[in-house]
């Protein structure tokens, strides 16, 4: 045998590349910068800013994690308002207290293992994390046998059925009227916390050999198998990461805006996630956070374009106003213009910034 | 099937509604043969290549490989078993890099889990490092080291062939199906590519079924023919027998056979 | 008596759903594109008729034409305007884009008809209870399958017999090479987003009637419900949306009245069913081969 066959015995190590010290650095001081910024929102911030600010910081959670399986894996799946809505369900059932929920529970009691318990809310957004995951783990196994048009549909439909779930399983979710008063516990950092550890673990597995495959499933599934990748069980990695995410994501955001409902978690609620990842680049995880900001504070700003003030956030659905109009527009224009998005299938890099600051420098 | 059929196929037959595409094809591959496969445009060469990788159920027949049957499994199982394939009509993942597209053949055998790779532990560390040492040593071979940040999409023609190849061999097969790997390249290149398919049957002790058109490349690299027409076998044996073969002469008409060369047995 | 009541309940839902999944399965057919501004175009359309009957006073018959056509030219506009752009681009960018047009027809709905429902008055035609022993009817129950099966049978002839319905049958199954035969697939795309729209018309129109009452987002729920019909019937196959259509209409109202405690569930079934369908048989009822 010659040296070709080299690769398929362990050898020595190559040695680590050097920009690596350097960029871990700045990703240091980056984060660093931001919690000031944060610091500095909170603190001299108005309620009002505080709360887009938090919103934005959820949002970001969520386009984070609605990305990893339509723009990096490439299902187009449409679900993401049915496990937020688990989330947050499970989370707000489980931080009432017991006396809290029996007001709540006029019509037909609490079942169970919820009427009983209150939890802290840390451990109350884990178990939702967990319950959720589940969720999709049982949901992926009819959806990942179709592709395509019909995963999407399939989604859309589960969204709908976890919607009607909420409106009519009464002694779960209090049918229509939903869940009122739960305690105002997500701030600023418990927000934009969950969105650096989401942004972490989703870009650590997207450069990871896993994401590699993600990736590969998503360009051709067909040449992604053949090279051994079982599709299946990657899509399944990526569906069920995501929804882990989206339910602690809901979790927190049920204890934003104090009062839960079937209302909340319709289709809206995806559409909405779906301007984000298209906007900043279907496949882009940094792209997705950068969006996720541009559509909150952009939306408080097209509020000009509205007459009637609304009133919360852009999490309420069914506004009727100008806004959605002028969203739904940015949607087409986008697709038919600027299919890749801000940041196309890229990522943000320090190399990327360094380059242009460079570039810049040596312009002047 | 003796200790040294790496792959044996069984009456293999397959039909697209009323076409029979296969029909009842039965063929041995002894371990580090190097073996082609040819036949006019849809005589149903590339659908065996699909029916032996899993990507196309069978109709009827078996395919053993070593000693497990394969049979209708599915293509990323095949390709575990240590059976890899390239496409007639290129499968890159066009939007990764080269070196990426080689790394996802790697990935099939990654021991560390999805936590380690997030968490980074010194097991998923040292696999990742590994691959990407192999990965480069991969394109290296195929004479794409210099490419290994291009995405795969802008590469050449004749390049997108190599880098399917060195994806392949990333998953660490000991049969390697090539589907017209010579398509679309020029001689220059067609040459290189026949020492390299050399290569990897004489250094590396792959097992190698090919499929071309270019009756050059087939005849001087193959040992051993196999010869489709609509879905049947017509010919087979050593290339010297099977170019001079009447039937295979018949099919091939108007299609670029040296006749002369059968005028003088041996030469 | 009861049994005979749900039947006829069944079949005039199904119906609905049929007339509208034909749309859906059209579009399908030829672009493999999930229109998903379907039901959206059906509410426009049924704005159209209440204003052609409320504001120009127009007999239900001119108001339901007037509306046809008028939502076949919506229709070839969103064609022409959201979606022709895209027909070489990834096929899930035309349908990112069709949720977007969908969104944009709902919000523009409500922006300019407000959000609070209309009344949608009942012709004298539709308006008649008929009545034999116990059986209570309205007029509209008998009506709609009627109408269905004319409308049907005039789409069938166009596709079967006319030059139009051959160039259609030949899209569906090869774009491409009935481009290079020098047809003009634009246009016949064209008209059959025309023909699907016109359908979605008068199916939202004959639905209005039903329940009497129209809003901006009505059509959300008949238009997913009818893809699902289409899907059923194996999408691509316009007999196949209606017995798709009809089978979801009876599986409603049977659940409805056989398990009223789950009436809460009943906009869950069609997801249900359709989730069954991929599982068990993705082809459909009618055995179209689904695609990748």
């Amino acid at each position: 045998m010659s040296r070709l066959s080299r690769w398929f015995d362990p050898g020595p190590l190559p040695a680590q590349s050097e920009s690596r010290g350097r960029d871990s650095g700045l990703t240091v001081l980056g984060c660093l910068g931001a919690a000031a910024l944060l610091w500095l929102i909170e603190a001299q911030g108005g309620g009002y800013v505080v709360h887009m600010t938090t919103l934005a910081g959820l949002f970001a959670v969520l386009a984070i994690s609605y990305n990893l399986i339509n723009g990096v894996t490439g299902q187009f799946s449409l679900e993401p308002n049915a496990f937020v809505a688990c989330g947050a369900y499970v989370t707000a059932l489980l931080t009432l207290s017991p006396a809290e929920k029996e007001m709540t529970f006029i019509l037909e009691p609490l079942v169970w293992p919820f009427a009983v318990i209150s939890l802290s809310l840390p451990v109350a957004l884990v178990i939702a994390g967990l319950v959720t995951t589940l969720m999709a783990f049982v949901m992926g196994f009819p959806v990942f046998r179709v592709r395509g048009d019909y995963l999407a549909i399939v989604t859309l439909g589960f969204g709908e059925v976890i919607r009607v779930v909420a409106n009519n399983a009464q002694s779960v979710t209090n049918g229509p009227l939903g869940l009122k008063g739960i305690p105002h516990l997500t701030n600023i950092w418990w927000a934009w916390g969950l969105a650096a550890v989401t942004l972490f673990v989703v870009m650590r597995l997207v450069n990871s050999s896993y994401g590699r495959a993600l990736k590969a499933i998503r360009e051709d599934e067909a040449a992604a198998e053949a090279m051994g990748i079982n599709a299946f069980w990657h899509k399944m990695l990526a569906f069920t990461v995501s929804a882990f995410f989206e339910g602690v994501a809901g979790g927190l955001l049920g204890h934003l805006i104090t009062t839960i409902s079937p209302s909340l978690f319709t289709f809206f609620l995806t559409f909405n996630l779906l301007i984000i990842i298209v906007v900043g680049g279907l496949g882009s995880t940094t792209g997705a956070v950068l969006a996720a900001v541009l559509f909150t504070f952009g939306g408080e700003w097209l509020r000009v374009v509205e007459e009637p003030i609304s009133f919360l956030g852009l999490d309420i659905p069914g506004i009727p106003g100008m806004r959605m109009v002028v969203f739904s527009l940015i949607l087409m224009a986008f697709m038919i213009f600027a299919r890749q998005g801000i940041l196309g299938k890229h990522e943000f890099s320090w190399r990327w910034l360094l380059g242009l600051v460079r570039r810049r420098g040596g312009r002047a | 099937m003796t200790p040294s059929d790496l792959l044996r196929v069984d009456g293999l037959t397959c039909r697209f509604g009323g076409l029979l595409a296969v029909d009842s094809l039965s063929f041995v591959l002894g371990q580090g043969q190097l073996m082609g496969l040819i036949g006019p445009n849809g005589a149903g060469k590339t659908t065996v290549f699909n029916l032996l990788a899993g990507a196309v159920r069978p109709t009827g027949g078996r395919v053993f490989y070593r000693e497990h049957e394969i049979t209708g499994k599915k293509a990323h199982r095949i390709n575990r078993l240590g059976l890899a394939r390239t496409f007639q009509n290129i499968r890159l993942f066009g939007e990764l890099s080269a070196l990426d597209n080689v790394l996802v053949g790697f990935h099939g055998h990654l021991q560390a889990n999805f936590l380690s790779a997030i968490l980074r532990l010194p097991g998923y560390v040292a696999a990742e490092r590994q691959m990407l040492s192999r990965s480069a040593e991969l394109l290296d071979l195929v004479g794409l080291g210099e490419l290994k940040d291009e995405r795969a999409g802008n590469l050449a023609y004749g390049q997108q062939r190599l880098l399917e190849i060195a994806r392949a061999l990333a998953t660490r097969p000991s049969l390697l199906l090539l589907d017209e790997p010579a398509a679309g390249m020029n001689p220059q290149e067609t040459a290189q590519l026949a020492v390299l398919v050399r290569r990897l049957r004489d250094e590396l002790g792959l097992t190698i079924l090919l499929i071309e058109h270019d009756m050059h490349f087939v005849m001087n690299l193959c040992e051993t023919l196999v010869v489709l027409d609509h879905g049947k076998v017509i010919a087979r044996g050593e290339p010297a027998a099977v170019r001079c073969d009447p039937g295979v002469i018949e099919a091939y008409l108007g299609v670029e056979v040296d006749l002369d060369a059968c005028e003088a047995p041996g030469a | 008596m009861d049994a005979l009541q749900q039947i006829i309940n069944g079949l005039t839902l199904g119906s609905l759903y049929a007339l509208i999944a034909i749309g859906y399965t059209m579009v399908y057919g030829i672009l493999r594109l999930i229109n998903f501004a379907h039901g959206d175009v059906l509410m426009v359309g049924c704005y159209i008729a209440w204003f052609g009957a409320t504001m120009f006073g127009l007999p239900w018959w001119a108001a339901l034409m007037g509306s046809m056509a008028l939502t076949a030219l919506l229709g070839v506009l969103i064609d022409q305007g959201a979606y022709r752009p895209l027909r070489k681009a990834p096929r899930i960018s035309a349908l990112i884009t069709a949720i977007g047009v969908s969104f944009l027809l709902e919000n523009l709905g409500l922006v300019v008809f407000g959000g609070r429902p209309k009344a949608f008055e009942r012709p004298e035609i539709f308006n008649q209870l008929l009545q034999w022993g116990d059986l209570r009817v309205l007029s509209l129950s008998l009506w709609v399958p009627v109408i269905t099966a004319l409308i049907l049978a005039g789409l069938l002839f166009i596709i079967h017999r006319t030059r139009l319905g051959m160039a259609m049958r030949a899209l569906s199954r090869d774009l491409v090479t009935v481009q290079l035969m020098g047809i003009d697939t634009n246009r016949v795309v064209a008209a059959t987003f025309a023909l699907g729209s016109a359908l979605a018309a008068a199916g939202g129109i004959f639905w209005a009637m039903k329940y009497p009452q129209i809003n901006p987002l009505m059509g959300v729920l008949p238009g997913l419900k009818a893809f699902v019909a289409a899907v059923l019937g194996g999408i691509g196959n316009v007999t196949g949306a209606l017995l798709g259509g009809l089978l979801l209409g009876m599986c409603e109202i049977l659940l409805v009245a056989w398990l009223p405690e789950l009436a809460g569930y009943r906009d869950a079934l069609a997801f249900v069913l359709l989730i069954g369908i991929l599982i068990f048989r993705p082809s459909g009822i009618m055995g179209e081969e689904l695609p990748e």
